[in-house]
């Protein structure tokens, strides 16, 4: 009996056991163990991101180049679809094919039937307006507001960019972007990006069990507003830009125009281009696969992404170097020899500024052999090997292959060969010439701006601005302003070449005289009391066609900057495929400056000429036989 | 007379009272806060559950005064015909359209009655009644594992046996799995009585064993280069341990003390052996889908905390986010009824709202309160003179033991999830009233302790 009367201790005993381990375990559960916490947070808290207005992007002269408009994302919550609802009518009515529509909606029957899905993302308001009156007859779907870019001048479409989804290395390197954002992907767009973008607001909501929300969580207390990004001012000049855009259709090529007291870059211009409003919400992708295959590459940014070989502007830079480095004197004369290159009939050119006026092909053969031959070794392998080193550091010095800090993404600089590269690269890499293999007999192309030099159109442009400031530059860029934020110093810093002022003297009375004398290359240049001083280039260019390397039309080139004193304005023009630089870059450039310096142009005739040229099929110059 | 009634009075056990009351009270202010809803903040409002637990807590009251008045003795008289009305109730239910896929309730507009909740308070008086008539001695069974001694104990015991049978079968094709569990706390109660002393034991080393078979039975392993499954692992593992205490009986015991233990060891292997099968064999045939993935879950098999996991992890989460003193009155972001991310708040996973808004502090402190009503309720059985009135306080402790160890347990994740409520706290009417009615029938029992002998 004893016995037994002793199990009520046990009994007791369990009693007391159980409710110790429970709460031994809610002990765990609610003071040690975070984890139900994290859990409990994610369950019942939801947090909404708000998205900012992007900033605005103006001219320098405050006209908008970049706004923000309202579109439309249609979403829908499929169970409060009605059972009878016309799918074929309501894809056509959101302009979707059927099949889409109907893979939409299984991506959103397979997330939720309660919450909320994606149906047609992105509608312009003008297409909106259609769709409006008709939404209510479809129970399930409404409309979402999203802000997006608009260009309510359609121009600079490679200058500014265009904005596309994040893509996952985005998201990886910052952890701003979450999957569906959008960012800046080139141009202005893409270098400004973090300025521009502003600040998402963060709003924390108490969802229920199937995602609705049903309160704010504490009352708002963690909540952030998002912040409009700040407006930006570009140096371009929209007038100036939308002009060049005019006088550039129907052609292939690139025209950069500088301030050279500033290295404000006042017009880039790649054509042909395209409405930036084409890149903008859903018919993005399809506009840039059309634009992708167009053969004449309107993506394609010719003025900073492209190369060319510089033509005989590139006589100016031979020039500037002789003198400076005492090989010649401004009177030096040398014979127009077409033996070794060739060139047009002209008088002999007696000094410097002749020979730039007329272009000698022979006077910068001579020229530069001078340079890079200096005789100051007897072998003159290795003579080459040091004039060619002195003769690079002084295009570096021009800003020619080296970063000129431009804010803009991806930028392609051109190609300045050294010793280095002909040593070890030239003419291949698998069989170079070697060490000292090679002399001035081997790279003088290079004297005429053919051969393997290569430069960019906005280098070029720079160099424009560089001879009208008799030997510095700033650094080219876009930014004029920026909305609470100064801009970096950098580009308030001389940059100082190699070559004094008064060695400029000469060169720029040449190029005065290239667009003002009988027998200068761009008569067609030239616009009274504006005192244009420029130089012409034509640059030869090869293409495989069909297995065969043909020579294509020269490209056409002129470089120029305008008044001779106090430069107000630098250019560089190429037309490509064109012919000669006094043709078309010339009258082009000149326009263009007139344009900007006195806001008429004088001579019709000379717009009409460029406005009506089409200069876009590639013509192939026939082989002489 | 009014002598007599003067000493009923101060022998009520206050204590008890005053327990009911406490937990009664905060049951009503949580199921308040569980189910708030702003466009009835009326705390009196029938149309929500807080009005309705309030009213049913009127009647348990009104039925508890009843109880009061009327004699002991009555009640006693009458625990068989208590037990066969409610028992009739449990045939009469099947025959109700299935609420939920269970016939369990009978309804009027929006109130119904669930017989099986009512139905354990028949059980505890039959057998109360029918346990406390069988003299101690008789129960003085050597116990030894032969068929002859189980049908001896089978025959002895019918009674008891069909007393808890019959609720048992009647709840089960409703079906109601979770009343059916709350039927095995009265061994708890033949535990007390002196049945089958390593009851408990026994049941300890089953459920360890069945917890084992459930993890590994479905699984499969590689012993001596043979794929073996987990079940035979089990076996294999049960065949070493027998044959380990073969060589320690061999080695240390007298020979002839052998030959009992040898037949202890071998019955209980097979007994292990076929107990193994039986919970594989059931566990695959009786239960259904879902209280196999409720299982699963609990041993840690499956993990789905969105899907099959969903009420437990949510239940976990609303637990645990509760911290150190809460979230506050009315402040519970999972188990409420606006944001009902925790399912059933008002009822099965009360203590979720409770948890969550009072923190560590309230959901120790309730543990702690029903940990003292089972130990004052073991106390108060102890005390009886009367056999009936001691088994019957055991069978309410044992009852309200269970559904807080089941209910609770659940909600931490220490049991499966079954669907029952916790006593005098969860919403519901039939619950309340029968558990109202266990403890005020043991206080009226206890208050009389003294003016019965037997």
């Amino acid at each position: 009996m004893k016995n037994i009367d002793n199990r009520k201790y046990i009994i007791a005993l369990i009693f007391i056991l159980i409710p110790l381990i429970f709460v031994i375990r809610l002990f765990f559960m609610q003071v040690v163990d975070d984890k139900w916490k994290e859990r409990a947070a994610q369950i019942s808290e939801n947090k909404v991101i708000t998205y900012p207005a992007r900033g605005i992007v103006y001219d320098r002269n405050k006209i908008k180049l970049i706004s923000n408009e309202v579109y439309y994302d249609i979403r829908v919550i499929p169970n409060q679809m009605s059972e009878d609802m016309d799918s074929f009518a309501f894809a056509k009515l959101i302009d979707i094919s059927i099949e889409d529509y109907e893979r939409q909606m299984n991506k959103a029957r397979d997330y939720s039937y309660r919450k909320s899905s994606e149906m047609v993302k992105q509608i312009p308001p003008d297409e909106f307006a259609d769709i409006a009156p008709e939404l209510y007859k479809y129970p399930g779907f409404y409309e979402v507001e999203r802000t997006l870019r608009i260009y309510p001048n359609p121009i600079a479409a490679h200058v500014l960019g265009y904005m596309s989804e994040v893509d996952s290395t985005n998201i990886k390197a910052d952890p701003y972007y979450k999957s569906g954002d959008l960012i800046g992907k080139s141009g202005i767009e893409k270098s400004y990006e973090k300025v521009l973008r502003g600040k998402k607001g963060v709003k924390y909501y108490l969802q229920d069990a199937i995602g609705v929300e049903t309160d704010r969580y504490e009352n708002g207390k963690y909540d952030t507003l998002a912040e409009q990004g700040s407006s930006i001012t570009l140096t371009i000049d929209a007038e100036l830009q939308k002009y060049g855009e005019r006088l550039m259709q129907n052609k292939r090529g690139s025209v950069v125009v500088l301030e050279p007291s500033s290295g404000e870059i006042l017009t880039m211009i790649s054509s042909p281009t395209y409405d930036p409003n084409l890149l903008v919400g859903r018919r993005l992708g399809q506009n840039y696969g059309e634009l992708m295959k167009d053969t004449t590459l309107p993506l394609q940014n010719r003025s900073a992404n492209s190369t060319y070989p510089p033509g005989s502007t590139f006589k100016l830079l031979m020039a500037l170097i002789a003198l400076q480095e005492g090989v010649i004197t401004e009177e030096a004369s040398f014979p127009c020899t077409k033996s070794l290159v060739g060139c047009h009939n002209h008088p002999t050119a007696r000094g410097v500024s002749d020979g730039v006026k007329m272009s000698c092909n022979p006077y910068f053969y001579y020229l530069t052999r001078k340079i890079i031959q200096q005789g100051k070794h007897k072998s003159h392998f290795v003579d080459a090997a040091e004039g060619l080193d002195i003769w690079a550091k002084y295009l570096k010095s021009f800003g020619l292959g080296v970063d000129l800090k431009t804010d803009f993404p991806a930028i392609r600089y051109g190609f300045v060969p050294n010793t280095n590269f002909y040593d070890n690269e030239f003419p291949s890499k698998s069989n170079p010439y070697g060490k000292y293999g090679w002399a001035y007999s081997t790279i003088y192309s290079n004297s005429i701006g053919q051969g393997e030099v290569l430069v960019s159109p906005l280098e070029m442009a720079n160099i424009a601005a560089i001879m009208a400031n008799r030997g510095h530059f700033y650094y080219p860029h876009f930014i004029k302003e920026i909305e609470g934020q100064d801009i970096p110093d950098i580009y308030t810093i001389k940059q100082k070449t190699m070559v004094e002022p008064e060695n400029f003297e000469p060169v720029i009375d040449g190029m005065w005289r290239v667009v003002h004398e009988p027998g200068g290359t761009a008569r067609r240049a030239r616009v009274d009391s504006l005192n244009i001083c420029g130089k012409t280039g034509t640059a030869e260019n090869f293409k495989i066609i069909n297995g065969k390397r043909e020579q294509l039309v020269d490209h056409s080139i002129f470089i120029a900057f305008a008044p001779k004193d106090d430069p107000k304005i630098a250019v560089s023009v190429y037309i490509e495929n064109s012919g000669f630089g006094g043709t078309w870059a010339a009258p082009i450039a000149s326009l263009l400056i007139e344009k900007y310096l006195t806001g008429a142009i004088a001579d019709t005739n000379k717009e009409n000429r460029i406005l009506e040229a089409d200069l876009m099929p590639i013509k192939v110059v026939p082989k002489k036989k | 007379m009014r002598g007599k009634e003067d000493k009923i009075l101060a022998d009520i056990d206050w204590a008890l009272v005053g327990l009911y009351l406490l937990l009664v009270i905060m049951g009503i202010s949580n199921i308040y806060s569980s189910v708030y809803d702003p466009m009835k903040p009326d705390l009196f409002d029938l149309s929500t559950e807080h009005g309705k637990q309030i009213m049913w807590v009127g009647i348990a009251l009104f039925l508890g005064v009843i109880v009061m008045i009327i004699d002991g003795s009555l009640i006693r008289k009458l625990s068989f015909w208590v037990y066969g009305v409610l028992m009739l109730l449990l045939v009469a239910v099947l025959f109700t359209e299935p609420i939920n896929g269970a016939r369990s309730w009978f309804g009027w507009g929006s109130f119904g009655v669930q017989p099986s909740e009512l139905a354990k308070l028949g059980a505890c008086l039959a057998l109360s009644a029918h346990l406390s008539n069988i003299p101690i001695t008789k129960n003085k069974l050597a116990p030894s594992i032969s068929i002859s001694y189980l049908v001896q104990l089978v025959s002895s015991n019918w009674k008891t046996i069909a007393i808890l049978g019959i609720p048992c079968v009647l709840v089960l094709l409703q079906p109601d799995a979770g009343t059916f569990i709350v039927f095995t706390s009265f061994i708890l109660v033949l535990y007390r009585e002196g049945y089958a002393g390593n009851i408990l034991l026994f049941l300890l080393v089953a459920v360890i064993i069945a917890v084992i078979t459930l993890i590994v039975a479905d699984s499969s392993f590689i012993f001596l280069k043979i794929k073996m499954s987990g079940k035979f692992g089990i076996v294999l593992a049960l065949l070493i341990m027998g044959l380990v205490f073969y060589l320690l009986i061999r080695q240390f015991v007298l020979k002839r003390n052998r030959p009992p233990l040898y037949r202890a060891m071998i019955g209980s292997l097979i007994v292990s052996i076929l107990f193994v099968n039986f919970v594989e064999w059931g566990y695959s045939t009786f239960l259904d889908d879902h209280q196999k993935e409720r299982i699963d879950l609990l041993l840690g098999k499956i993990e789905d905390p969105d899907g099959k996991g969903y009420n437990i992890n949510r239940a976990k989460a609303a637990i645990g986010s509760g911290g150190f003193a809460g979230k506050g009155y009315q402040q519970a972001t999972l188990a409420n009824a606006s944001q009902k991310h925790v399912p059933m708040q008002s009822t099965d996973f009360i203590f979720c709202t409770w948890s969550e808004e009072r923190g560590f502090l309230g959901s120790a402190f309730l543990v702690i309160l029903y940990s003292i009503l089972l130990i004052k309720i073991v106390s108060v059985a102890e005390r009886q003179r009367s056999r009936y009135t001691r088994i019957f306080a055991y069978c309410v402790a044992g009852i309200f033991f269970y559904h807080f160890m089941i209910n609770v347990g659940m909600g931490i994740g220490l049991a499966p999830v079954i669907g029952i409520p916790l006593p005098l706290f969860s919403y519901g009417g039939s619950s309340v009233l029968t558990f109202s009615l266990l403890l005020f029938i043991l206080i009226k029992l206890d208050s009389e302790r003294k003016v019965v002998l037997q």
